[in-house]
């Protein structure tokens, strides 16, 4: 018998294209971060590289939007982790980590835009995101410059078969992610919506997530050209 | 038994991207996340929990950020928070030194010296009090000069309630001497025009 969820949750999902706004990430999401966080503080790297490829994502995008030299995306996405890592010890957790790491983005991506400014040495791709927007700026306005039609493509088809994988979960597996992933519960708030113990809960979001990753897999195999 | 030792390995992964992993399991799970299967099996994860939030990150990270910022953390100075030994609090404070000794130390000379200053202000003043008020019997006693008039005070009382008033005939004796140089006013005596007001009228009216 599916078990039904016995409150009705509220709407945490953001708008669309607001995803790298900090004000709409799941809320206990900083908590998930701050085991992370205070494990790099403790000296482990490889707990900082974790929230470094948990990230790299949205802070590309961002900086993207901000910086049109593609070129410079990369640079200064890295250095944006690293002014982080160097601060980490002063992160104090009252705030999220991503909002913190945002305005970090931020400040990094407008000081490498005036130094652009005061050292205007104009690479290729800047040229080229130029000359494109006096061309085709109606493209400029929809895409940002590291994106293609044939990586917006891409972008289209994993979230086909996420949703794809998502309907396809048995019942309790679907409820329990969605709780995860969208409302931002933790583990024993989704244990008393759903009426399961905790542990159940665990293996629950584990077994959707696996489900969902399986679909995924092959797919970013095919477009990175690389096993996973 | 490996394809478990894994399955427990991706679960502890799920459940430390939820921020939900148990203390002793995290340096289990971290050491999984190390590997290709365990940094793969993260990425996986972020993506689908990113994906079904936002359509717009259903993306793959098109740069290697995570090398480069690998190879400049590696050249900075690692945080050294679990390499200081930790030393009991009790012995690195000592065996009898309360937590606030030096404080109490400062309060004990404050209030010494704020005692002393009240002392020292104290005794002065009695030594300036007692000077002063042997200098002035003093001067009462000898330098006052003896008068021929008496010197008792008269008091004359105008009627049944009315207020007494008092007067110095020494005063009286002073003010007819030098009539001459002051006003009638100034004897206290009303001018001829004005009327005279005096309690022994209000009272008979009464």
């Amino acid at each position: 018998m599916t078990p039904r969820i016995r409150t009705v949750m509220r709407d945490t999902r953001p708008a669309p294209n607001d995803s790298m706004n900090p004000s709409v990430t799941p809320p206990s999401t900083s908590d998930s971060d701050l085991q992370l966080v205070e494990r790099t503080n403790a000296g482990d790297q490889r707990a900082f590289e974790l929230l470094v490829i948990k990230y790299q994502r949205r802070i590309e995008r961002l900086i993207a939007r901000m910086v049109r030299d593609t070129d410079q995306v990369q640079d200064i996405a890295q250095e944006t982790f690293i002014r982080a890592y160097r601060a980490l010890h002063q992160f104090r957790g009252e705030a999220q980590f991503y909002t913190w790491l945002y305005r970090i983005a931020v400040n990094t991506a407008k000081k490498a835009l005036l130094d652009m400014k005061r050292n205007p040495v104009v690479s290729e791709s800047a040229l080229r995101s130029q000359s494109d927007e006096d061309e085709t700026s109606h493209l400029g306005q929809e895409l940002t410059t590291d994106e293609t039609p044939e990586t917006v493509l891409a972008a289209q088809e994993i979230a086909q078969a996420v949703n794809a994988a998502m309907q396809a979960l048995p019942e309790e597996l679907r409820q329990a992610v969605t709780l995860r992933e969208i409302e931002g519960l933790s583990y024993e708030e989704i244990s008393a919506a759903m009426g399961c113990p905790i542990g159940t809960v665990r293996s629950r979001i584990f077994r959707a997530r696996e489900a969902i990753s399986a679909r995924v897999k092959p797919m970013l195999e095919n477009q990175t050209g690389k096993r996973w | 038994m490996n394809e478990d030792l894994n399955q427990t390995q991706r679960e502890q992964l799920s459940a430390l991207a939820d921020g939900e992993l148990a203390a002793d399991d995290i340096a289990q799970a971290l050491a999984f996340a190390d590997s290709d299967e365990g940094r793969q099996t993260w990425q996986l994860y972020q993506l689908v929990g990113d994906v079904l939030r936002s359509p717009e990150l259903a993306h793959h990270a098109q740069h290697d950020v995570l090398s480069g910022v690998r190879a400049q953390i590696a050249k900075e100075p690692r945080p050294q928070l679990q390499t200081v030994p930790l030393v009991p609090i009790a012995a690195a404070r000592g065996p009898d030194r309360a937590a606030n000794s030096s404080v109490f130390r400062w309060k004990m000379a404050a209030g010494m010296a704020s005692v002393a200053a009240v002392a020292a202000l104290g005794w002065s003043s009695l030594l300036t009090d007692g000077a002063a008020f042997s200098a002035g019997v003093q001067l009462v006693q000898g330098g006052a000069p003896q008068q021929s008039v008496p010197t008792e005070v008269v008091a004359m009382q105008a009627g049944d309630g009315a207020p007494v008033m008092l007067r110095d005939p020494r005063l009286d004796e002073l003010l007819a001497a030098h009539r001459q140089y002051s006003s009638v006013a100034a004897l206290q005596m009303p001018a001829n025009f004005l009327r005279n007001a005096n309690f022994s009228q209000a009272s008979a009216r009464r």
